[in-house]
């Protein structure tokens, strides 16, 4: 068997090569991944030189069952579940369906490409600005639009379950353009062969895409699902930069920082309490881990299903 | 002959990724143990943290900037952060050794004997690490008023802080020429407050504004209506964890009753979307008649409208006008110097200079605080406002409060949680649900 490298020691060399790489992937995600594992166990508040002492699963009890706290926090991860839900599902079909459209062979459609990937490349902080200054109640574009009708509202600043359906809005406004893109890059690899295959056959818009479309942008499919699904139950940013830490608003990606850096309290005197946010992380990558496992598994079995 | 080049050449890539990624870098200047703020025997970058306060963020950079031409070794570099994330930034800049004066809150919120399991405040937890600079025995921190030095700086016997002010927060500044104009007289009990708000607003004019879009000042400028209930804002948080106090007893209903007024009826429509510091800009432009908040936005209004004319009382919580001559407050900004700062001499320069009686009378004269060096005068207009009350200056329930583990969300007397700003249309169900969540943590931690 020839081997590139040659024997002996030259053998080596490929792992060699493969040694910065792995010495940062550790540095920068496995390494702080498992301290984040480990300092769920203690009281660390993130101060060098602080001591840290261990102190068992009291960050879990305190964070699953400790006074009504606690109850808050169950709350905090409802909504991001349903966050979650509401991100993916709609962000697909809206991502889909423009694909479809922009994938046309018509005039200006990659003028309608850009402008739909546009927000992906703006960036948390100038999307919360533009919409912060798009939703201001006091005269601002949409105020002015729901004026027409007699019409008021508070919008990010008034009711919490109003603020939350923005924030879903705006998540779904900014990344939707990657969605559509995983897509138009699954739409251009289907063969046009089977497009007029199908129509000498005599089907129709629907049993084209039904047969032919949906069945082939499988993998496109579960990569939009997956990323959806993992990338909004990690969102916190948006909540961060449209609502800050208001009651009734938290998912847990937020709850987790505002906890770690201590800005629950709205003074400005607050605890640090890194530990206990670390142990807040553990269950966001446990519930991560679940829903994404259980989702790949089901995706897979259908690609292997329809793909073979 | 080429694969021991290629093992060579890996080894190499492997050793140079390995040594740039655990280099540290350079210090910017030697680490010097003279003391007292001696200039430094070489150039240095003196890395200064501040919280986002425009007027201040004014006249710091026009004092770096006297500062650096007095001293051409010095450069100063000056970051600005939002107040809520001071704390986070702080914490971070000291622990990487990446700041050498920082701008910290007067120390409060200390943890008290009765209350159990809590943690203490971050700026205990940034002396017990060590990062703090021990200031004891400096010669500018004697130019500060002793009492301040001690309720606002001092940890364990020892200075960790330098307070330059205190700032009242239960004030509410008026437009003058709209009292006038709609013959309203200017409010010195709850009532006459109510009163004066259903004139303007029978005028079509907004009663009050404030800068909801951060959150806190929709309730900061309700700290009135606490201190004209509960005086004695130590007591309270005493009593609240001891459990003499309670959200929902009688008392405390007439609190929620008033915020929610407040809330609903006095707050401008839209007020939640305002930022913080547009706030005053809204005021001053004319088009409200009051603005619940604290002495620190006094330049930012000026600046913003120099011929506007405005006054400041403190908020008529109560019917009895005897309840309502005191101010509540806290101590603002302070400087403190990173313990493992490599430009120690810079860093002590900088506060000796910054406290000197001229530099420091024009820092309060700029920013608006109430003074923490006896020689220092009131000379702003917001000083006039505030001065016939000031014997009366209590620190405010913020400062004391501590919220036990465990406590829910609704734990606070926060007014932004009555519609339209929050879910609550009722006050008995509200105090209910706060004394509910506070007790809930009470009983987690008993």
């Amino acid at each position: 068997m020839s081997y590139h490298f040659g024997r002996g020691w030259s053998k080596l060399t490929p792992y060699l090569l493969l040694l910065p790489g792995l010495f940062f992937y550790f540095l920068i995600s496995l390494g702080p991944s498992i301290a984040t594992f480990f300092f769920s166990f203690t009281d660390a508040t993130g101060i060098k030189g602080a001591p840290v002492n261990w102190i068992g699963f009291d960050n879990y009890r305190e964070f699953l069952f400790m006074g009504r706290a606690s109850i808050d926090n169950l709350d905090a991860l409802k909504r991001t579940l349903i966050f979650s839900f509401v991100v993916t599902t709609v962000q697909f079909a809206l991502g889909l369906l423009v694909a479809l459209i922009v994938n046309q062979k018509l005039k200006f459609t990659n003028i309608f490409r850009t402008i739909y990937f546009m927000p992906v490349i703006l960036g948390v902080v100038i999307q919360g600005l533009m919409w912060s200054l798009f939703l201001y109640p006091l005269g601002g574009p949409m105020a002015k639009l729901l004026a027409l009708f007699g019409m008021r509202s508070e919008f990010l600043g008034g009711q919490p379950a109003e603020a939350f359906a923005w924030v879903i809005f705006v998540q779904i406004w900014a990344n939707m353009g990657i969605t559509m893109m995983i897509f138009i890059a699954g739409l251009q690899t289907i063969p046009v062969e089977l497009y007029e295959a199908a129509r000498i056959d005599g089907a129709n818009a629907w049993q084209v895409f039904k047969n032919v479309t949906w069945p082939l942008l499988t993998p496109s499919v579960n990569t939009n699902l997956l990323l959806n699904a993992i990338g909004s139950l990690q969102a916190w940013q948006l909540f961060l930069v449209l609502l800050g830490y208001r009651n009734g608003t938290q998912v847990l990606g937020y709850l987790i920082y505002a906890t770690g850096f201590g800005q629950t309290s709205g003074s400005v005197t607050s605890t640090f309490r890194q530990g206990y946010a670390a142990a807040a992380s553990i269950v966001l990558f446990l519930l991560v881990l679940v829903i994404g496992m259980t989702l790949q598994t089901f995706l897979q079995r259908r690609e292997k299903r329809i793909l073979g | 002959m080429s694969k021991k080049i290629s093992i060579v050449l890996s080894l190499m890539v492997v050793f140079a990724t390995l040594l740039a990624a655990c280099g540290t870098p350079q210090a910017t200047a030697t680490e010097s143990a003279q003391p007292q703020g001696e200039k430094p025997a070489q150039k240095v970058t003196l890395r200064v943290l501040v919280h986002q306060n425009p007027p201040m963020v004014a006249f710091m950079e026009s004092f770096n900037k006297q500062f650096q031409e007095r001293h051409p070794e010095i450069t100063v570099d000056m970051s600005v952060v939002n107040a809520n994330d001071l704390s986070t930034v702080s914490q971070t800049r000291l622990s990487a050794n990446d700041i050498d004066v920082l701008d910290i809150f007067g120390f409060a919120n200390a943890v008290q004997p009765y209350m159990k399991q809590a943690d203490p405040p971050n700026w205990q937890q940034l002396i017990e690490a060590g990062l703090l600079m021990d200031l004891t025995g400096q010669d500018f921190v004697q130019n500060y008023d002793a009492n301040a030095i001690k309720d606002a700086g001092t940890y364990n016997g020892k200075v960790y802080a330098v307070n330059l002010g205190r700032v009242v927060y239960s004030g509410i500044y008026y437009n003058k020429k709209l009292f006038e104009q709609y013959n309203v007289k200017v409010p010195t009990t709850w009532q006459e407050l109510v009163t004066a708000c259903e004139i303007f607003k029978a005028a079509n004019i907004p009663c009050m504004t404030a800068g909801g879009k951060d959150g806190w000042p929709i309730f900061v400028g309700a700290y009135g209506l606490l201190g004209a209930i509960y005086p004695d804002q130590a007591a309270l948080v005493e009593g609240l964890w001891t459990g003499k106090i309670k959200w929902n007893d009688e008392k405390s209903l007439e609190m929620w009753r008033k915020m929610q007024v407040y809330a609903r009826d006095m707050m401008e429509e839209g007020a939640s979307g305002i930022a913080g510091d547009a706030a005053p800009g809204r005021f001053a432009s004319g088009a409200v008649a009051m603005f619940p908040g604290g002495s620190w936005y006094a330049p930012a209004i000026e600046a913003a409208q120099p011929d506007f004319d405005w006054g400041y009382i403190p908020f008529p919580g109560s019917d009895n006008p005897e309840d309502n001559k005191y101010w509540f407050g806290k101590y603002d900004q302070g400087w403190a110097i990173a313990a493992n700062t490599p430009n120690k001499d810079a860093a002590l320069l900088y506060l000796k200079e910054f406290s000197e009686p001229a530099n420091y009378q024009a820092f309060v004269d700029a920013v608006g605080f109430i003074p923490t060096q006896p020689t220092a005068k009131l000379n702003t207009k917001i000083g006039a406002e505030i001065a016939p009350y000031l014997a009366n200056f209590r620190v405010g329930y913020e400062q004391y409060w501590v919220a036990p583990k465990g406590a829910g969300q609704y734990a606070n007397p926060w007014a932004s949680y009555f519609k339209p700003f929050g879910t609550f249309d009722d006050p008995v169900e509200l105090a209910n649900k706060v004394q509910e969540d506070l007790q809930a943590g009470l009983d987690a931690v008993k």
